[in-house]
């Protein structure tokens, strides 16, 4: 390579002059002298001419051509630039980089850096002054309002506090009916409380019929189904507190659900044998009690049920 | 200017391009298509079929027959990826020595790179059937979303082929390529959306005077239209398995026509909005005899069981124009690349996400050769000045490696323009240290091992000195082919290290000399003897006079002559076409003489019924 003269390479000479030079000022220049732009540039023209100067310093520009010891001066140079790329046109880093670098700037490229800080920040106040201006506004205060308690809602909801949440969403639904996020939050999460309630309503209705007070076990269950149809502890539990009771005409009406909210549940389908057989629905309370007995083929209770029908 | 071309090695078709006098211009096959199916396959009588003819055995000879090899290119026997691919294959892949993956046909067993090669090496020999000079260079695109791994096997499979792999480029920037080349563009910004076989892959890349710069890249290399058919497949067969009790895709030779009818009707709900499912005598049940399978498909039934797929596709490209810091609305133009793509819905969904109609400029199944023959042209220009166009792109992995506690140290970010260089400072944390284990992984988790390992370097023979005194820099170079290098020097003496390679599945360096040795050989018994060429370009002309007379034969046959002598013939003549194309000297001497014979017989029929006039 060494012996290579330049007139015989196929880079032109004034390339390879620029190449030296770039290479002699590694660490010296700023990210804008090295992609020629002034420090107030925008980001288009930081892209454009990170563009045009790849077209020059690409390796790719000078595949399998003869270019001897640049080399690696070319790919240095096309890093460099691409580096300087990537810093220049992300609007953070930018600014991280323009304050560490400002005192090695040029005196022309340091005021410039300061109108475009200022300028940065002028335009973010605008924004923000536009922003607030249209919060106050008739229509947008309102919208804005609603969007505040769906977004305050979301978050109460998300630490469990699905009451607050509830009425954030209701307030928010009368200000921005419109919107489908705020009513579809809200459906979603009274249909959670609605699950809830019923699930704390067995639990009640359970301790109740275990005192003996089946009435009230009774319409505690109602509430619970009524809560959330698909619970099956509720209409079961109506069927057992009747039966126990004795009504079994209101467990009869009760049994079908319950087996309907859980068809593989074996106690249900015991009890629902009983009730049949009580009510004298024979060929019913035969079905169930067979049931019972394919699931556990020796089950007494139901084995001598089935043998007195 | 010695030819360079450009080949999308495809996961079901592939093919083949380069620029003459500067056009771009895709290569048709020797059997006059453009689309060669990547399709590999060792016939009984053991002679290598590749493309088309492959293609059409491959009902008969599924469990010899190589489909979608590109699945495996570059993949761990025991990833995560491959497993999940092995039960779909008709054909069978057992594990190497080092965790890669071998696919078993006949005696012999290959590798995915052998395997592309052979589909490389058929290509080659299609382009310098039509430049009529020898190949020697070429531009093999990848999705962009390949990993070294698979990028190194597919520079493994060009050089098995013989062939100098000047370039490796992703196939949507490639796309970008041909749809640039020859447009006078001062500045936009366009996105491609390319949905091929196997992969999907979305970018976002911004031109401006003939440079083409990709500001992101993402995609999912487990995505694309076989996992369509897969879906018709498992609704055809998950029924008749429920019905009849057997299961259809447990046998080899079921499972190759379901995949090709799944296939065909997929192709058929684009432009059509029912199709019929017929495939008669698919199985034989033990107790009922032959069994048929019979299904209407309806375009809103496939649109239905694949939505999760297109919605995959859709949630790729938000990311990407996220991590581009673009909106759809600032894209000027969305380029569609890949067969997938000519699926309405696939159609509609970019739609609605662009809020613009797709570009109609480029050719979904040609764009990503051409513009692959496009950068070979490009890097490979002579006029000693700067080209006039440039393409500039990312590695889309981001590159790091594995620290204490498992954790993944990120050193080059994805999305960064390659070629690029990053390097790390590592120090000796013990006394009297010596070696150093570096493990380079690709990916995006926080977590290393959830990340694609790229390899274990070991830094060897490191200085002796009390631990925190010898500094080693390790410096990571991806290349614009996006494929990885890693060297090292301590910092103290200013001397290289040398590294070593310990966990890899990549082919050797001897291996890749072996198979292309091989390869070689196999291309010398192909030279044809000059008894064959003779009685091919005797079976060519008789193909023509039978082409001529044809219109007049099926007047006849309706008239008088019969369809049974048609028959007859058409299937000597496929038989000859097939001795052909697989060099089978001797039988193609006796077809010749039997479609003589035929010809005249012919002739003299429709003379005697006077009917031959016109």
């Amino acid at each position: 390579m060494a012996a290579t003269t330049v007139g015989s390479l196929d880079l032109p000479p004034e390339l390879q002059r620029e190449l030296k030079d770039l290479a002699a000022r590694e660490g010296k220049i700023s990210h804008y002298e090295l992609l020629g732009i002034p420090a107030d540039a925008d980001g288009g023209a930081v892209r454009r001419a990170y563009l045009e100067r790849s077209k020059r310093l690409h390796p790719d520009a000078w595949y399998r051509k003869n270019v001897g010891e640049y080399a690696t001066l070319l790919s240095r140079a096309f890093q460099r630039i691409a580096a300087a790329y990537q810093v220049l046109s992300d609007d953070d880093a930018r600014a991280e980089y323009d304050a560490e670098q400002a005192k090695t700037f040029s005196a022309a490229d340091k005021t410039r850096v300061e109108k475009r800080m200022q300028d940065r920040a002028d335009d973010e106040r605008r924004a923000k002054e536009r922003r607030e201006r249209l919060m106050r506004s008739k229509g947008f205060a309102r919208l804005g309002a609603a969007r505040q308690l769906y977004e305050s809602a979301v978050e109460l909801a998300a630490k469990g506090q699905r009451g607050f949440a509830i009425a954030e969403l209701k307030s928010a639904r009368e200000l921005d009916p419109q919107r489908k996020e705020i009513a579809q939050k809200l459906a979603e999460l009274e249909k959670e409380a609605a699950k809830a309630r019923s699930v704390s309503a067995c639990v009640a209705a359970g301790e109740r019929a275990a005192q003996g007070d089946f009435d009230r076990a009774i319409a505690l269950y109602t509430a619970a189904h009524q809560s959330d149809p698909t619970n099956p502890e509720a209409a079961r539990g109506i069927a057992t507190a009747a039966a126990e009771k004795g009504e079994w005409p209101l467990a009869a009406t009760w049994i079908p659900r319950a087996v309907e909210a859980a068809p593989t549940h074996v106690e249900t389908r015991l009890l629902a044998g009983r009730v049949y057989a009580a009510v004298k629905n024979k060929a019913r309370a035969k079905a169930e009690l067979q049931f019972v007995l394919d699931k556990i083929p020796n089950h007494e209770e139901a084995r001598a049920l089935l043998k007195r029908l | 200017m010695e030819p360079v071309i450009g080949i999308d090695l495809g996961t079901t078709n592939s093919v083949v391009a380069t620029v003459q006098a500067g056009v771009p211009t895709v290569i048709p096959n020797r059997s006059g298509y453009r689309l060669t199916p990547s399709v590999v396959a060792i016939a009984k009588n053991g002679k290598r079929l590749v493309g088309q003819l492959a293609r059409r055995q491959a009902v008969t000879n599924a469990e010899r027959t190589v489909v979608a090899v590109k699945r495996l290119m570059g993949r761990k026997y025991s990833s995560r990826a491959l497993q999940e691919a092995l039960p779909r294959l008709p054909y069978s892949v057992v594990n190497g020595d080092r965790d890669d993956p071998h696919i078993v046909l006949g005696d012999k067993s290959y590798t995915p790179p052998e395997i592309s090669a052979m589909i490389l090496t058929e290509l080659r020999l299609d382009a310098e059937a039509f430049l009529g000079e020898k190949v020697g260079k070429a531009v093999i695109t990848v999705p962009a979303y390949f990993n070294d791994g698979q990028r190194n096997a597919t520079k493994d499979a060009g050089r098995i082929a013989g062939l100098d792999v000047i370039r490796i480029i992703n196939e949507p920037t490639s796309a970008s390529l041909a749809y640039g080349f020859g447009r006078d563009v001062q500045e936009k910004k366009i996105c491609v959306f390319d949905l091929g076989g196997g992969t999907f892959d979305f970018t976002v890349l911004h031109m401006f005077k003939g440079v083409f710069e990709v500001m992101a890249t993402g995609g999912d290399t487990a995505l694309g239209g076989e996992d369509f058919d897969a879906r018709i497949i498992d609704w055809l067969a998950e029924p008749f398995a429920r019905t009849h009790g057997v299961d259809l895709r447990k046998d080899k030779m079921s499972l190759q026509r379901l995949r090709d009818a799944a296939e065909k009707a997929k192709c058929e709900l684009s432009a059509a909005k029912s199709t019929e499912v017929n495939l008669p005598f698919i199985a034989q049940s033990p107790t009922a005899g032959p069994l048929h399978l019979q299904a209407q498909l309806t375009r809103d039934m496939l649109e239905k069981m694949t939505d999760d797929l297109v919605q995959r596709t859709l949630r790729v490209c938000e990311q990407v124009m996220s991590d581009a810091k673009v909106h759809a609305a600032q894209l000027g133009d969305v380029l569609m690349v890949g067969g997938q793509t000519r699926m309405p819905r696939v159609h509609d969904a970019v739609k609605s996400l662009f809020g613009r109609e797709p570009s109609k400029n480029i050719n979904p199944d040609e764009a990503v050769a051409v513009g692959a023959a496009v950068q070979g042209h490009l890097l490979l220009n002579e006029t000693g000045k700067e080209s006039d166009m440039l393409l500039l792109d990312v590695t889309p992995h981001s590159l790091g490696i594995a620290i204490a506690g498992g954790y993944f140290s990120r050193i080059i970010p994805k999305n960064t323009t390659v070629p690029t260089s990053a390097h790390h400072i590592f120090t000796t944390v013990k006394d009297g240290q010596t070696s150093a284990k570096i493990t380079v992984v690709q990916g995006e988790s926080e977590l290393a091992a959830q990340n694609e390992l790229l390899g274990e370097f070991m830094l060897m023979g490191l200085r002796e000195a009390p631990r925190g005194e010898v500094d080693i820099d390790v410096i990571f170079d991806i290349s614009s082919d996006g494929i990885v290098s890693v060297s090292a020097i301590d910092v103290q003496t200013g001397q290289r290290q040398s590294i070593t390679v310990t966990a890899s599945s990549g082919l050797t360096e001897d291996e890749i000399r072996n198979a292309a040795a091989a390869n070689e050989d196999w291309l010398l018994t192909q030279k044809s003897d000059p008894e064959f060429e003779a009685r091919k370009n005797t079976a060519e002309r008789l193909f023509k006079e039978f082409e001529e007379l044809w219109p007049r034969l099926t007047y006849a046959a309706k008239n008088g002559l019969g369809q049974e002598a048609l028959q007859r013939a058409q299937a000597a003549l496929s038989v000859a076409r097939l001795q052909v194309s697989q060099k089978e000297s001797e039988g193609l001497a006796g077809s010749i003489e039997r479609l003589e014979r035929m010809l005249g017989a012919l002739r003299g029929a429709i003379e005697r019924s006077g009917q031959g006039g016109g």
